[in-house]
């Protein structure tokens, strides 16, 4: 950036909402010399800075890439409009928060994939930041726009703007990735054939090197490699060692306030409990756990480097972390004089012992946060949700005994096989709840009793069970809506929905082919951005985007596919495959549950690659129920 | 004891406000481990203070910061340890010991300097020229908004020193205090009244602070 724009930057920085978002220089941030190394990576986010910063996965890759000796990794966030705005009038690309940079600079610009929504702000990033947004109108000098996380298991949508995506864990895979980056740099080789080398990479899919071919009906025909050297099938990448794999010993730690502003060490990877409307359930198999040496380990160094005064627990299902008791208890014990906190989001109602939640609650009295997803016992069992109804109030019961008195209950609606009598289930279930508090005599229990009901709308995803599902049409769920908040008229309790025409985008997107990238560029051409921002999100114009292109959202959404079609995302391998999601499915359509595989394998598909699933070696186990999740 | 840290905050973080310094520069003395004292009772916090918030976008060179200490340390060692636990963009400029019962720097703070830089141009050298004019005016009445509305107030007195630097530049001591205080700000919008000009842009930068000694003003981190 010239001197002229550093001016301008400052004179919009004046004017914007929390300039702090852009200025960066932040404790434990400084990176090497943009002069001393071959590669430098922009690493993207596409949503704003408190939203991005809270991530974890950004934090662990940024710190993999700078300790590697040729590389810089830089961060890039979404702006707002305001800031967005004064950009393009003063004619000065979106850059870097360490270097101040412009994304166009960077030979590697990657962007993570956390939700649907923040699809449009990839495009827009990639403009102002002066990339070309379509992979085919880049030039030899334009950066290598990557892409990964939970939603690069689809990657179809994405395809045209992305040079290559990375598919599942990306600590070992992004060094070799840019291991081979550098080294093609180095033997100057093009573009296309930088790109070639990269799809060898396991893990890595470059879609320019493959064709998709549809029916006369809209549904996809074939999808294949046009380039031989390519592999058909591109299998996920999967960590092995993940007890020791790098993890950062340092968080940048912001000036301002972000959404989760604490240490946050990630005990486990994956999880064994199987619940069919779960896609990180099914696509972060099979469950790895950090040996409690570890997680002490990074806490220690975090404490030092940070000095947050509070830390929590990452993972998807805290609660069947082998150590989790006697974890809790050598956190509390050795950070207790420091004064840090520690925190988990969710409790297991079971096993962690009852002295310990009481000592939890002389730190932080949080609200409990349940999910028993569906309100019957019989849909429970459809999604394999293991929770029962007395799990639930003996949870609840528990919690109130111990000093809450806020709970808060989460829901699905528009789940497969969902009758009225589903949604009544939920309104008794919270009527229960606001009774087992007052069983709890008035003299133990905390006063101002609030159970808050959020049922959000069923968004079927790809490499679940329901990945062939109809989602229910948004006119069903309105009336779903309106009936639940009839049911849920009772004294103290709150009722929270979803705005059902984002998850209709969600499931749009979360299924879709690569024809739905021109409904996003379309959509984005007029003017979405920041979707996942409600006073942003404009409805109508998806629905001109997709007008405009000729597609129709039901047909992504709303269809029911039948197991002979070729999904979009087939071509890869997750690890769990096609014939165990449609055995689940089976036996979901059937109200079968089926057991958390530490009781017995499943057979889910990654017994397939010996010594990758850690259950296998391990004697059946007895598993507590789970309902934090 | 009690430490009084002088602080600068640089210019890239100058749209930090005064909670987050305070957040950061608790989490900085947390992970330097100096043994800080806490306040007592259910919640206890740092006994941290700052003489004065620096206003949104202003940085700051020689800020002052207390915060009371639960054992002795020396001035050298706390120096050395904050320094290495501070931020990039804030900076241990000096630091000095001082008893318990010193007052705080917040009942001595007085005035404050301020460095102007104007946009370059022709309106700047003439705002830049008007200096001398202005300040010798016998009185300069102004409105000086407050919490409680609008106040008609005389900057005449409030104003220590008005000293051109360069063409487009100026450095002024202003009161900052109970008494009375004149916002940098409240000064560019005085002179450009009376210049018939509207209030130039300029980057201000608070350069010190200053306490009182025998009707002279000295710099507060000496007080
Ligand atoms: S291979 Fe068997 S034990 Fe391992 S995750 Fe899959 S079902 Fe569970």
């Amino acid at each position: 950036m010239n001197a002229q724009q550093e001016r301008a930057v400052e004179r919009i920085l004046e004017r914007v909402e929390k300039p702090a978002r852009y200025t960066g220089g932040e404790m434990n941030t400084e990176v090497k010399p943009w002069e001393d190394t071959e590669v430098h990576m922009a690493f993207c986010f596409p949503d704003i800075y408190e939203i991005g910063m809270s991530y974890l996965g950004m934090k662990i890759l940024w710190s993999i890439i700078n300790r590697l000796p040729y590389a810089v990794c830089e961060r890039v966030f979404m702006p707002w409009t305001d800031f967005s705005d004064a950009l393009r009038r003063e004619d000065i690309p979106l850059f870097s928060l360490e270097s101040r940079k412009a994304l166009r600079q960077f030979e590697v610009v990657g962007f993570t994939l956390q939700y649907e929504m923040s699809f449009t702000n990839i495009l827009e990033m990639l403009d102002l930041g002066g990339v070309p947004v379509y992979a085919a109108d880049r030039a030899e000098t334009d950066p290598l726009v990557i892409a990964g996380g939970p939603c690069a298991c689809n990657p179809e949508p994405l395809a045209p703007f992305i040079d290559a995506f990375q598919i599942g864990d990306g600590e070992e895979m992004m060094v070799e990735f840019l291991d081979a980056v550098r080294d093609c740099r180095r033997e100057g080789l093009s573009r296309r054939d930088t790109l070639l080398r990269l799809a060898q990479i396991e893990g890595v899919y470059v879609p320019a090197f493959y064709r998709a071919e549809y029916h006369e009906d809209g549904t996809l025909a074939a999808f294949y490699p046009i380039e031989p050297r390519v592999p058909a099938v591109v299998r996920r990448r999967i960590l092995k060692d993940f007890s020791n794999a790098q993890y950062p010993d340092k968080f940048p730690v912001p000036y301002t306030e972000i959404v989760h502003d604490r240490i946050v060490l990630e005990i486990m990877r994956g999880c064994t409990r199987g619940c069919r409307v779960c896609q990180a359930g099914m696509i972060y198999r099979p469950v790895r756990e950090r040996t409690m040496e570890k997680v002490l380990e990074h806490a220690e160094n975090l404490e030092t480097s940070t000095g947050y005064e509070e830390m929590s627990l990452s993972s998807l299902s805290s609660g069947d972390y082998t150590c989790l008791s006697p974890l809790i208890l050598e956190l509390m014990k050795q950070y207790r004089d420091k004064r840090v906190g520690v925190s988990m989001p969710s409790m297991r109602v079971d096993n962690i012992v009852k002295q310990s939640l009481e000592e939890l609650s002389k730190i932080r009295k949080s609200g409990l946060t349940l999910a028993p997803e569906a309100g019957t016992q019989r849909l429970r069992d459809v999604i394999n949700k293991g929770v029962t109804e007395e799990d639930v109030l003996r949870a609840v019961t528990d919690a109130f005994e111990s000093g809450w008195s806020t709970v808060k209950l989460y829901f699905m609606m528009g789940l497969p096989t969902e009758t009225d009598d589903d949604l009544r289930g939920i309104a008794q279930l919270a009527q229960k709840v606001v009774g087992a508090y007052f069983a709890v005599p008035k003299d133990k229990r905390a006063r101002g009793l609030r159970v808050t009901c959020s049922a959000s709308v069923f968004v079927p995803k790809p490499f679940t069970p329901f990945q062939w599902a109809a989602q229910d049409t948004i006119d069903v769920v309105r009336v779903k809506q309106s009936a639940l908040r009839d049911y849920l008229k009772i004294k103290g309790v709150t009722f929270n929905w979803h705005d059902s025409t984002t998850s209709y985008l969600e499931a749009c997107f979360a299924r879709g082919d690569r024809r739905m990238a021109a409904v996003l560029y379309e959509a984005w051409k007029r003017g979405c951005k920041l979707d996942g921002w409600s006073e942003h999100f404009r409805y109508d114009t998806w629905l001109e985007a997709f007008d405009a292109v000729g597609l129709d959202p039901a047909f992504y959404a709303n269809r029911e596919r039948p197991y002979e079609e070729l999904l979009p995302w087939a071509f890869i391998d997750m690890g769990v495959t096609q014939e165990f999601l449609r055995r689940e499915n089976e036996r979901a359509l059937h109200g079968r549950t089926t057991k958390d595989c530490r009781q017995g394998c499943n057979a889910c598909g990654i017994e397939r690659y010996p010594g990758v699933c850690p259950n296998l070696s391990m004697p059946p186990r007895k598993v507590e129920v789970s309902i934090e999740c | 004891m009690k430490m009084w840290i002088v602080l600068e905050k640089r210019p890239r973080i100058r749209f930090i406000g005064h909670l987050d310094m305070l957040r950061t520069m608790q989490r900085a003395l947390r992970r330097s481990g100096l043994p800080v004292r806490y306040s007592n009772g259910f919640n206890p916090h740092m006994l941290l203070n700052f003489a004065a918030p620096l206003s949104l976008g202003m940085p700051g060179r020689r800020e002052v910061v207390e915060v009371a200490l639960a054992e002795d340390v020396s001035e050298r060692e706390f120096t050395e340890r904050l320094t290495q636990s501070l931020p990039p963009e804030l900076r241990c400029v000096r630091c000095r010991a001082v008893d318990d019962l010193h007052p705080a720097p917040m009942a001595l703070l007085r005035a404050a300097g301020y460095h102007f830089e104007l946009t370059e141009g022709e309106d700047a050298a003439g705002f830049v020229r008007f200096l001398p004019e202005y300040w010798a005016l016998p009185e300069i009445p102004a409105i000086r908004k407050t919490k409680t509305g609008e106040k008609p107030c005389d900057l005449k007195p409030l104003i220590h020193v008005l000293q051109a630097d360069g063409a487009y530049a100026f450095d002024a001591v202003l009161a900052l205090c109970e008494a009375g205080t004149c916002k940098p700000d409240l000064l560019l919008t005085s002179m450009a009244e009376r210049l018939g000009i509207s209030k130039p842009e300029a980057l201000v930068t608070r350069t010190q602070l200053f306490a009182e000694r025998d009707g002279k003003l000295i710099p507060l981190e000496e007080a």
